[in-house]
């Protein structure tokens, strides 16, 4: 389950809007980033990244075992005080998958082979890259943040403006998959209520927030291109992704017996897994 | 020639003794071992074996290709324990009558949702990445290649009579029993536990008609 950011105009209030409130929860709680080890965003400290991996490892090992004991307990159930929203909104988005999205990537998938689907899928993942760099690098991690660098590079260079995967393939470097809401919630930020977007999904307070700054990072942002091209692009990506996952979708909700309550906790599980596993 | 067709035919005799004793080999190793992992690795196998098979991917032969996958599955997962943790603490208050009863339904709607992914499967590809025993506990981590996406799933484990039967997996981090138990507390909190079985039911007999 892959869930879509957007991608919002240049707008500098908005911007420092969001830095104000980084700065605001950092600052509070800046004992959860002491407790979870000293951030080294220093390039000098090169001798410390050794010891710092090391102190990974047995951090790790502290979490397999904490989940071994909580028994993959289930988390707080999220705050939902937009509940009849957010459900009018989740309908909204059913329907869309069904009358529009659906049929267009059924059609899309005619005219396009699945290796092309993947190619596209890379392009697009590829975009996001810079912005992983910078989160990986807010959460003090040099090397996960670097390797972000040279997967750009080199899949914008050699794999053909991010089509192949050539960074994966050859040299075994995977994304880290680090994003802004993520970043956050290093620093101590919780997810705060749920949010179902129409179009955009599910989400909370914190990644909507994440979804904002990680879109200033957005090549398709910093370029400033039109409303309408950065419009046609999420359609085409959101056409194009629902075209490699056709019937994943419908499977779960069919499945389930109150869809909403599904999707809502499928979210807050995925989204804590990748906060954990940093 | 005589000479070169005995040793021809002692090559024969040779290589088929070594098949059968590897054959036996292998079948009364995998019957002892109690590994987690090479017991699970063998069930995935199996399963993997019948959905390659061409001569089962006749349409004819659907039912007969589901039945056999539907046998492998419920001898790899727990679905007592499942269906009990899945309900949290309302499993307590029930008669034995309805925990068996709510056993049967939960299965058929968990089958429902990972059979049907597993009939869309084409040619991907199962890793093992990472075993953790503890005591009769254990967690395995796979992932499976999709289009090109490794997808990870963790299952856990847990062994009764040298058999490891699952209790949970985890697709991309979210945890079928969490994920059943908040959709069940769903319907619960507004409907009671009739509630649930009267939803169950009626989604089981939604998609039986459809298919």
């Amino acid at each position: 389950m892959v869930f879509h950011s957007f991608h919002p105009k240049n707008s500098f209030a908005s911007l420092a809007g969001i830095i104000c409130l980084f700065l605001l929860i950092t600052t509070n709680l800046t004992w959860a980033a002491a407790e979870t080890g000293p951030v080294q965003i220093s390039p000098a400290a090169q001798s410390a990244e050794a010891a710092e991996t090391v102190s990974d490892r047995s951090e790790d090992d502290a979490w397999e075992e904490e989940s071994w004991e909580d028994e993959w307990e289930a988390p707080e159930s999220i705050a939902d005080p937009l509940e009849p929203l957010n459900r009018l909104f989740f309908h909204f988005n059913d329907k869309l998958y069904f009358w529009v999205l659906k049929p267009v990537a059924t059609v899309y998938s005619g005219f396009f082979p699945e290796e092309l689907q993947i190619a596209f899928r890379n392009f697009f993942d590829n975009l996001r890259t810079p912005a992983r760099a910078v989160n990986s690098l807010l959460q003090g991690n040099v090397r996960d943040s670097s390797e972000e660098v040279a997967r750009f590079v080199l899949n914008s260079t050699a794999g053909i403006f991010g089509l192949g995967d050539f960074a994966r393939d050859i040299l075994g470097l995977r994304s880290s998959y680090e994003d802004f809401g993520q970043t956050l919630a290093f620093y101590g930020a919780g997810g705060g209520f749920y949010i179902n977007w129409p179009f955009l999904g599910p989400s909370n307070f914190r990644d909507s927030l994440g979804m904002l700054g990680d879109a200033y990072l957005h090549p398709i942002i910093l370029l400033d291109a039109d409303w309408g091209v950065i419009i046609g692009a999420w359609t085409f990506e959101r056409v194009n992704y629902t075209a490699l996952t056709l019937g994943d979708y419908e499977l779960f909700t069919e499945t389930a017996l109150d869809p909403y309550a599904a999707v809502k906790d499928a979210y807050q599980q995925y989204r804590n897994g990748l906060i954990e596993n940093r | 020639m005589s000479k070169y067709f005995l040793q021809n035919k002692s090559m024969f005799i040779l290589s088929l003794v070594l098949q059968i004793v590897f054959i036996f080999h292998s079948g009364a190793f995998a019957a002892a071992s109690t590994d987690p992992m090479e017991q699970l690795q063998q069930s995935v196998d199996e399963i993997l074996q019948i959905l390659q098979s061409e001569e089962l991917k006749k349409p004819d032969r659907k039912d007969d290709r589901e039945e056999r996958i539907l046998q492998i599955v419920t001898k790899m997962f727990d679905f007592r324990e499942m269906a009990r943790s899945s309900l949290g603490q309302s499993w307590n208050t029930l008669k034995p009558q309805e925990q068996d009863e709510f056993v049967g339904l939960f299965t058929s709607l968990v089958e429902q949702r990972y059979i049907g992914k597993i009939d869309s499967y084409t040619d991907q590809k199962v890793i093992y990445t990472k075993k953790l025993v503890k005591g009769s506990k254990a967690m395995i981590y796979t992932a499976i290649v999709d289009k090109d996406l490794e997808i990870p799933i963790i299952y856990r484990l847990q062994e009764n009579d040298g058999k490891w039967l699952i209790y949970d997996l985890k697709i991309e981090n979210v945890s079928l029993i969490v994920n059943y138990r908040r959709d069940f507390d769903s319907i619960i909190r507004k409907e009671q536990f009739a509630g649930l079985v009267e939803k169950i039911t009626k989604q089981l007999e939604k998609t039986e008609t459809t298919n």
